[in-house]
């Protein structure tokens, strides 16, 4: 069902468009246009960003950082495993996917461990991407409480949702 | 951003600089050609969802959703123009029904409108990055298309707790938000009504010196 939602949601406005005499071609036109110079200017922003994840993933620090922060986890009732997704999850998205796919691979798709992890990456976001991207083309310079008070909310939502894993 | 930043990456580097120093140049280059390869598929994904969004400018289809929606947005960002509110309102639709690449310039737009022209994030924009960053998807497709690949007996397992910890986590986040506005608020209106007293010339000057050096 949902597969249909996307390519028809897409046709009804470019043919309601068609009929409102709004010109379709120039629309394309514009809106790649647009993409060319929107990615200009997101671009240093995601590349700087990027290069700090790959070193902090690579270098090790993650894995490290995960080891001394596991006793939290236990005391708020988290397995201990979801650590390393739990601070990669706010920096990149792809490297929470892989993260993930290797719990499914060790732990079996439907353990406990994994049906947690699926939950937290399936109801967070990507922090800090999306801090940069979202203020990149403002003369915003000083987010002020934006990351602490998304990472709060984030994190209250992934200790939400060890528990509900244990009754759903 | 800029502290949290260099930290991540003097804290990498010295680590990197124990266990392998031969491989942190190529770790820095695979961060950096990663982004130059996401730039790319976005570039694709932007140009379709630009092209679709100013079709749908055109038919009016925008002022349609704000005017059902205006009655949330305009409770939650105070003060926002139309324009503000309609891509707010188009931002958050396209991440409800898990359209991320829609919602990104959707959501830059968005920002553009609310800012104030000052280097500060206003509160409503704050309140507007928290929204996004905590996710607010009905349907988490990747993730359940992710478990069915790797075998799961029931992939959308997850629906149901992932909706209610989106909720949780986003409700948070809003009620934080509006508590830490409150607070800032009120920080600049007691610095408004009882300013500090005059100090000598000299104390001022090294004030001021000491903040611009900070």
């Amino acid at each position: 069902m949902s597969k249909y939602i996307l390519p028809a949601f897409i046709g009804i406005v470019i043919i309601w468009a068609f009929i409102k005499k709004v010109p379709v071609y120039d629309s394309f036109v514009k809106g790649s246009k647009e993409s060319i110079t929107l990615i200009l200017s997101i671009f240093p922003y995601i590349c700087a960003v990027l290069i700090a994840v790959e070193l902090f993933s690579l270098s090790g620090l993650n894995s490290y950082l995960a080891k001394i922060m596991s006793p939290v986890l236990t005391f708020l009732g988290m397995p201990s495993e979801l650590c390393e997704i739990l601070i990669i999850r706010p920096l990149s998205g792809n490297g929470s996917l892989a993260l993930l796919e290797g719990i499914y691979e060790n732990y079996g798709v439907d353990s406990y461990i994994a049906r947690c992890a699926s939950v937290i990456v399936g109801a967070s976001e990507t922090v800090f991407y999306v801090g940069t991207v979202y203020f990149s083309t403002t003369k915003v310079k000083r987010l002020r409480y934006a990351i602490p008070i998304s990472l709060v909310a984030c994190y209250v939502g992934a200790v939400a949702s060890c528990i509900l894993c244990r009754f759903i | 951003m800029n502290v949290v930043f260099t930290i991540m990456i003097i804290a990498s580097l010295v680590m990197l600089i124990v266990v392998s120093p031969e491989s942190a140049f190529s770790i820095m280059i695979s961060g950096a050609s990663s982004a130059l390869k996401l730039a790319f598929t976005l570039i694709a994904i932007y140009a379709i969802w630009l092209s679709v969004l100013s079709l749908m400018e055109g038919i009016g289809l925008n002022r349609m959703l704000n005017r059902i929606f205006k009655p949330i947005t305009k409770r939650l960002f105070k003060g926002e123009s139309d324009l503000a509110l309609e891509y707010i309102t188009l931002n958050f639709s396209a991440n409800l029904l898990g359209m991320g690449g829609a919602a990104t310039p959707l959501g830059i737009k968005a920002m553009e409108c609310m800012q104030d022209g000052s280097d500060k994030a206003t509160d409503n924009m704050i309140l507007f990055m928290v929204i996004n960053s905590t996710s607010i998807q009905l349907l988490p497709a990747t993730i359940i298309g992710l478990r069915s690949s790797a075998g799961s007996n029931s992939p959308s397992d997850i629906i149901l707790p992932s909706l209610i910890a989106t909720i949780i986590s986003t409700a948070t986040g809003v009620v934080l938000a509006k508590l830490c506005a409150k607070l800032a608020k009120k920080e600049q209106k007691k610095a408004v009504e009882n300013p500090m007293p005059k100090a000598p010339l000299y104390i001022q000057n090294t004030v001021k010196t000491g903040t611009v050096k900070k």
